[in-house]
C-alpha cells in the first residue's frame, strides 16, 4: 500500500512530456486512421452538390479540434476527474432543466440553451458526466457494499433523472444512449442476474404500453415504418421508409469490393436523405464493398477493446467505471448507428462516431476517449477517498 | 495487484461478458452486412440500375414588370406544349409521323425536329408545338400513354398582356441563341458557365433580348431549381416528391415608372400616324409614358417568330415599328430648339431681352441669304415676341453674337448630345454639334454660316424626343436638374448627370413666359392648342419643324411642296415640347409626329390631349411600390407629395 502511495505521487510530478509519451498511442493512431476514413467518405458524399463543397474541410478542421479535446481530457489527472465527477453531473443537470425553461428549438426538438455567445446541447455533455458520476458513486460505495440489490437503486436514479429530461426535449436516442451506457455500468457493477432476467422480461412487457403512452406521434411512425420493412411490406408511401429502402439498396448494390471511390450512383445522386451525416455508411458500403466496410467495424472493434482493455487494467474503480463507461457509449453509438441503416432497429437520429459529418458526435466522442486515456495515465492510482 | 478485493474480479467477469456481448452484435451487424451485399446483392443491384429518383431541372418564374400602379405589363399564362423526349422514344420517325396525324407539321419541319432530337442530349425534350389549343392539348394528353417520348405538358410562358404598347420599352424574351448564351455567361468560371447553358437549353427558359427584360435580366431571372421524381426502369414518372428546399426560387417583380393607361391613350392619339412621346413627371423624372408608334407585338416573339412575320416588321423602313423611336429616334429639334438658343444668348450677355430686331423675313449673311419661315417677315421683335412667334431672324441674329460654342455649352447643359441611362437597351445621344465635334467628325472647321442653322435648331444638332422632353421640364422646373427614369422599383442604373448645375431661374422665367405666349397669347404659334378643355390650367409650349430634305432656291422661288403634294417620306416632322398647367407645371411633353409638317398643326394637339390625359388621371400621384408613411398621409388626396 505504501509503495503505491509512493508511487502516486511520483506520478503527479511527472513531466508533461513523459506523460504526453505515455498517452496509448496505439489507441489514439487508431482513432486519427478512423477520422480520415470519415472525411474521405464525406467527400465522396458531398462531392456532387456544390452547396456541400465545404464539408469535408470543416470536418478534417473538427476533427483536429476534437483530438486537442481527447488530449487535454486525457492529460487531465484521474483524481481531478474524480473531484469534478460530482460537481460536473450536477452543473450538466441544471443545464438540462435550463432547456426545459429557455432551450431554443432548433429540427423540432428543444436541446439547445444559450450561455453568453455560445450554444450548448447539455444533453450531450451528460453522456460524459453521467459515466463520470456513476463511477463516483460505484467507488465510494464499494466499501459499504454487501453484494446487495440496494446499491443499485441510486444508480439507476442518477440515470433516470436526466433520462427523463432529456426524453422530454424530445430525443430519443440521447434518452436511449443513457440507458444502454449507464445500464452496462450498473451491469459492470454486478447487478444479480436475476434481476437482469426481471428487468428484461418487464421490458418486453412494457413495449406496447411505451408504444401507445410513451412515445410521440413521429417516432410512432417509425418504428410502423420499421416493423412493415421488416416484415417486407411496401414501405413507399412513407418517407422514412423510402429513407430505409434507399439505403438498403445502396448498401445491397455494393457488392464484395464496390463501385469505386465517388462512383457509387445511389450516393452521387443523392438518393439518400441524411446521407453525410447519419447515413453515411451508405456511401461507405455502396463505393466500398462489404470488405472494406467490414473492415471499417472491426477497426471500431479493435478501438473498443483497447479502451476495454484499458479499464480492466486500472486500480481505482472509478478509472475503470469511467473507461467503462466511455467505451458503452461510442459502442452504443456504433451498434445502434449501423444496425439503423442497416434496417435493423427503427430510424432515431444516432449518429456513427468519427464517420459523419457534425460537431457534437465528434466532441462527445473525443470526451470519451480522454476519459480512456486519463484512465491510461492514471491506472497505477488507487484513489482512496478516505486518504 | 489490485485482484485482492472481490469487485475487481466481478468487474473483470462481467467486462469480459459485455465484451463477448458486444463482439456478438458487431458479428451480427456484419453478418446483416453480409446478407445485404452479397446475398441479396443481385436484387439490389437491379433495384439500383432502375432507381428511382431522377433531379430534373426546374427552371424559376421570371419576375413580372409592372407599371407604376402594379398593372401587369409582362406576365405568364399557361400554355400547352408537346415535345419529344429521344431517350425515352423507341423510334423517332415513327413517333414523328403518328404526332403529325394529330397536328399539322410540314415534312421538312419534321426532318428538322428529328434532326434536332438527334443532335441534343437524349433527355433533353425537343420542343414540337409550345401553343397547343384546348383540343390539341387534351387530344395529345390521352395519347401519349401510348406513344414512348412523347411528352405533354402545361407550361409557363411570357406574355404581354398590353401587347404593342410598351413593345420597345420592355422589349421581348426569347429561347437564348449562342449569341445570349455567350453573353450570359460573361464573367464566369467553367462550372457557372456549365450551368447557364443547362439552364437555357430547357424548353420553358426565355432570356430578355431587348428593353427592360434584357438590362433587368438578373432581377427577374430568379434561381433554377429540380423537381424531384421517382421513376420507373422507363423512365416513366412515378411520383413527384415535393421538396421545398429543392424549389426553384422566383424572380422580382420589377415596377416602371409608366402609367399603362396614359400610355394606351397616348398611342391610340397617335392614331395611324408614327411617331413618338414622351411624358415625365417635372418633380421626380418619372416617366409616365414612352410611346413609339406604330410597334410590334412582342408576344410574337417569345416562341420564336417566323422570318416571313419578322421580314415584314423589318422591311416597312416608313413606319419602322421596330424602332424606338422616343428612344432611339434623334430628329433636329427645329424650333422647339429656340429657348435653348435664348436662354444661351442671355447668359452669354449678347442680347437685351427687351432688344428688338427687325425680321423682313430673311436674313443675310456673308454671300447667303437665311429664310425666316414667315415670308412676309416680323417686323421688330424682342424676344418674348420672338419666341411665341417663332422668329427665325431673330434667332439667327442672336446665335451669330454668340458664336456655337455659347450655344452649344447650353445645349449640353440641357442634356443634349448625351445618352440618358434608363435600364433599358438602346438610347442615343444625338448630336450637339460644336468645332471639336465638327473637326473628329468631318475634319474640317466649323463654319459661322452654320450656327446661323443651329439657331433654328436645324443643320447639325440632332436630338432625342426624351431629351426634348426632358429640356422642357427642365425649362419648366426653372432650372431644376431634371433627371429622367422609368424604373421604379428594380435594378436603377447608375446615372451620372452630367452638368448638374441648375440653370439660372430668371433666365427660365423668361423662356416659361414664351412658352405661355406660344399657346396663349395673340401672336403665338399654336394658340388653338393651348387650351387643356379642362376649365383653367392651360398648356404652355413650343412648335417645331424637323425639315427632312434641304429646300432649293428654285423650290423656294415656285413655293415650297407640301401635303398631297410630295411623297409622305420626304414631308418635315412635326414637333411640339411642352409643360402644363402653366402656372404650376407638373407634366412635361414631347411630341414627335414622322412627317407631320407643321409642329402647331400636327403636333400640339396631340401634346395637348396627352397631357390634359395626364392630368385628368393624375398620372403622377404616388406609384404603389412606394410604401412609406407619406403614402398613407398622401391617401386622401389620391396624389403624391407635393
Amino acid at each position: 500500500m505504501a509503495t503505491m502511495r509512493a508511487s502516486s505521487l511520483d506520478f503527479s510530478r511527472r513531466s508533461l512530456w513523459t506523460q504526453l509519451g505515455s498517452l496509448p498511442w496505439g489507441l489514439i493512431l487508431l482513432i486519427c486512421a478512423m477520422g480520415m476514413i470519415g472525411v474521405a467518405i464525406l467527400h465522396s458524399a458531398t462531392f456532387t452538390n456544390p452547396q456541400e463543397a465545404g464539408l469535408p474541410m470543416r470536418q478534417a478542421t473538427r476533427f483536429g479540434i476534437a483530438l486537442g479535446v481527447l488530449l487535454v481530457v486525457g492529460l487531465v489527472p484521474i483524481r481531478w476527474w474524480f473531484w469534478a465527477a460530482w460537481p460536473s453531473y450536477l452543473a450538466t443537470l441544471v443545464l438540462l432543466v435550463a432547456v426545459e425553461f429557455f432551450g431554443t428549438t432548433g429540427g423540432g426538438a428543444q436541446r439547445w440553451v444559450q450561455i453568453g455567445p455560445v450554444g450548448v446541447q447539455p444533453s450531450e455533455f451528460m453522456k460524459v458526466t453521467l459515466t463520470l458520476a456513476l463511477a463516483a458513486y460505484y467507488h465510494k460505495r464499494w466499501s459499504d457494499f454487501s453484494g446487495g440489490f440496494m446499491i443499485h437503486l441510486p444508480a439507476l436514479a442518477l440515470i433516470a433523472l436526466p433520462a427523463a429530461l432529456i426524453f422530454r426535449q424530445p430525443d430519443f436516442g440521447t434518452t436511449l444512449a443513457l440507458f444502454a451506457s449507464g445500464g452496462i455500468l450498473i451491469f459492470l457493477a454486478g447487478l444479480w442476474w436475476r434481476v437482469i432476467m426481471a428487468l428484461g422480461v418487464a421490458a418486453i412487457a412494457s413495449v406496447p404500453a411505451i408504444y401507445f403512452f410513451v412515445l410521440q406521434d413521429y417516432q410512432r411512425e417509425r418504428v410502423d415504418t420499421y416493423v412493415a420493412q421488416l416484415t417486407g411490406q411496401s414501405v413507399n408511401v412513407m418517407d422514412d421508409g423510402y429513407q430505409i429502402e434507399q439505403a438498403k439498396i445502396a448498401i445491397g448494390s455494393g457488392g464484395w469490393t464496390g463501385k469505386g471511390y465517388m462512383e457509387g450512383t445511389q450516393s452521387q445522386l443523392d438518393y439518400i436523405p441524411e446521407q453525410h451525416t447519419d447515413f453515411i455508411l451508405t456511401v461507405l458500403a455502396e463505393e466500398f464493398g462489404f470488405l472494406v466496410t467490414s473492415g471499417v467495424l472491426i477497426l471500431w472493434m479493435v478501438i473498443l477493446g483497447l479502451g476495454l482493455a484499458i479499464a480492466l487494467r486500472a486500480a481505482s474503480l472509478f478509472a475503470r467505471f469511467a473507461a467503462a463507461g466511455a467505451v458503452a457509449t461510442v459502442a452504443f453509438y456504433i451498434l445502434f448507428n449501423v444496425a439503423m441503416v442497416l434496417g435493423l432497429v427503427p430510424v432515431v437520429g444516432v449518429p456513427l462516431p468519427l464517420l459523419s459529418y457534425g460537431g457534437t458526435v465528434m466532441i462527445t466522442t473525443a470526451g470519451c476517449f480522454g476519459l480512456i486515456c486519463a484512465a491510461h495515465l492514471g491506472r497505477n492510482e488507487p484513489l482512496n477517498t478516505g486518504a | 495487484m489490485s485482484l485482492k478485493r472481490p469487485i475487481d474480479g466481478l468487474f473483470s467477469r462481467r467486462a469480459l461478458i459485455a465484451a463477448g456481448g458486444g463482439t456478438a452484435m458487431f458479428g451480427g451487424l456484419i453478418a446483416r452486412l453480409f446478407q445485404l451485399q452479397i446475398m441479396e446483392h443481385e436484387r439490389f443491384e437491379v433495384a439500383a440500375a432502375e432507381n428511382g429518383v431522377r433531379l430534373d431541372l426546374a427552371p424559376p418564374q421570371r419576375g413580372r414588370i409592372l407599371d407604376r400602379f402594379g398593372r401587369p405589363l409582362a406576365a405568364h399564362r399557361q400554355a400547352g406544349r408537346v415535345s419529344i423526349v429521344r431517350e425515352q422514344a423507341n423510334d423517332l420517325t415513327g413517333l414523328m409521323a403518328e404526332l403529325s396525324k394529330h397536328l399539322d407539321i410540314s415534312p421538312e419541319r419534321q426532318a428538322r425536329l428529328i434532326s434536332d432530337a438527334r443532335r441534343q442530349a437524349s433527355f433533353q425534350p425537343v420542343t414540337v408545338k409550345s401553343e397547343l389549343s384546348y383540343e390539341d392539348f387534351s387530344r395529345l394528353s390521352v395519347l401519349a400513354p401510348s406513344l414512348p417520348g412523347l411528352q405533354v405538358e402545361m407550361a409557363a410562358t411570357r406574355s404581354y398582356p398590353r401587347g404593342r404598347d410598351f413593345a420597345h420599352v420592355l422589349g421581348y424574351v426569347a429561347k437564348a441563341s449562342e449569341a445570349d448564351l455567350e453573353r450570359l455567361s460573361e464573367d464566369t468560371n467553367a462550372q457557372e458557365r456549365a450551368a447557364i447553358r443547362r439552364l437555357f437549353k430547357h424548353p420553358d427558359m426565355r432570356t430578355g433580348r431587348s428593353g427592360v427584360e434584357r438590362y433587368a435580366e438578373d432581377w427577374l431571372r430568379g434561381e433554377a431549381g429540380f423537381r424531384k421524381l421517382e421513376t420507373n426502369a422507363a423512365g416513366r414518372i412515378i411520383r413527384e416528391f415535393d421538396d421545398p428546399s429543392l424549389s426553384p426560387k422566383a424572380g422580382r417583380d420589377l415596377y416602371l415608372t409608366v402609367d399603362a393607361e396614359l400610355q394606351k391613350f397616348a398611342i391610340d392619339r397617335f392614331g395611324e400616324e408614327s411617331g413618338a412621346a414622351v411624358v415625365l413627371d417635372i418633380e421626380t423624372g418619372d416617366i409616365l409614358a414612352f410611346v413609339s408608334t406604330p410597334a410590334f407585338d412582342p408576344n410574337d416573339f417569345v416562341n420564336g417568330i417566323s422570318s416571313k412575320d419578322y421580314a415584314l416588321l423589318r422591311d416597312d423602313v416608313e413606319y419602322s415599328p421596330l424602332y424606338h423611336k422616343a428612344y432611339d429616334g434623334t430628329y433636329p429639334p427645329g424650333s422647339t430648339f429656340k429657348m435653348v438658343v435664348a436662354a444661351a444668348a442671355l447668359e452669354a450677355g449678347v442680347i437685351n431681352p427687351n432688344e428688338r430686331v427687325y425680321c423682313p423675313g430673311h436674313y443675310r449673311f456673308g454671300n447667303n441669304t437665311w429664310h425666316c419661315w414667315k415670308k412676309r417677315g416680323h417686323g421688330s421683335v424682342n424676344m418674348h415676341w420672338a419666341i411665341k412667334g417663332s422668329c427665325d431672324v431673330y434667332f439667327y441674329e442672336i446665335a451669330k453674337r454668340m458664336g456655337i460654342e455659347n450655344l452649344a455649352d447650353m445645349g449640353r447643359r440641357f442634356g443634349f448630345g448625351q445618352r440618358w441611362e434608363l435600364g433599358l437597351t438602346g438610347g442615343r445621344s444625338g448630336v450637339m454639334p460644336d468645332d471639336a465635334w465638327k473637326r473628329a467628325a468631318r475634319g474640317e472647321p466649323w463654319y459661322e454660316g452654320e450656327t446661323l442653322n443651329i439657331g433654328i435648331g436645324q443643320g447639325q444638332v440632332s436630338t432625342s424626343p426624351l431629351q426634348l422632353a426632358v429640356m422642357s421640364a427642365r425649362i419648366a422646373a426653372e432650372g431644376k436638374i431634371v433627371t429622367p427614369r422609368i424604373i421604379g422599383d428594380g435594378p436603377r442604373p447608375d446615372t451620372d448627370i452630367p452638368f448638374d448645375e441648375p440653370l439660372d431661374p430668371e433666365i427660365m422665367q423668361r423662356m416659361k413666359a414664351g412658352m405661355y405666349g406660344v399657346t396663349s397669347e395673340a401672336g403665338g404659334t399654336a394658340l388653338r392648342s393651348g387650351d387643356l378643355g379642362l376649365g383653367g390650367p392651360r398648356l404652355a409650349g413650343k412648335t417645331g419643324t424637323s425639315q427632312v430634305r434641304r429646300i432649293s432656291a428654285a423650290e423656294r422661288a415656285s413655293g415650297i411642296l407640301k401635303g398631297d403634294n410630295i411623297a409622305r417620306r420626304l414631308r418635315d416632322h412635326a414637333l411640339f415640347v411642352a409643360y402644363a398647367p402653366h402656372d404650376d407645371p407638373k407634366y412635361a411633353i414631347s411630341v414627335v409626329v414622322e412627317h407631320g409638317e407643321g409642329g402647331s398643326k400636327a403636333a400640339a394637339p396631340v401634346a395637348r390631349d396627352i397631357i390634359a390625359e395626364a392630368l385628368r388621371i393624375d398620372a403622377r400621384r404616388t406609384p404603389s411600390y412606394i410604401r412609406t408613411a407619406s403614402a398613407g398621409s398622401a391617401s386622401g388626396t389620391g396624389s403624391g407629395a407635393r
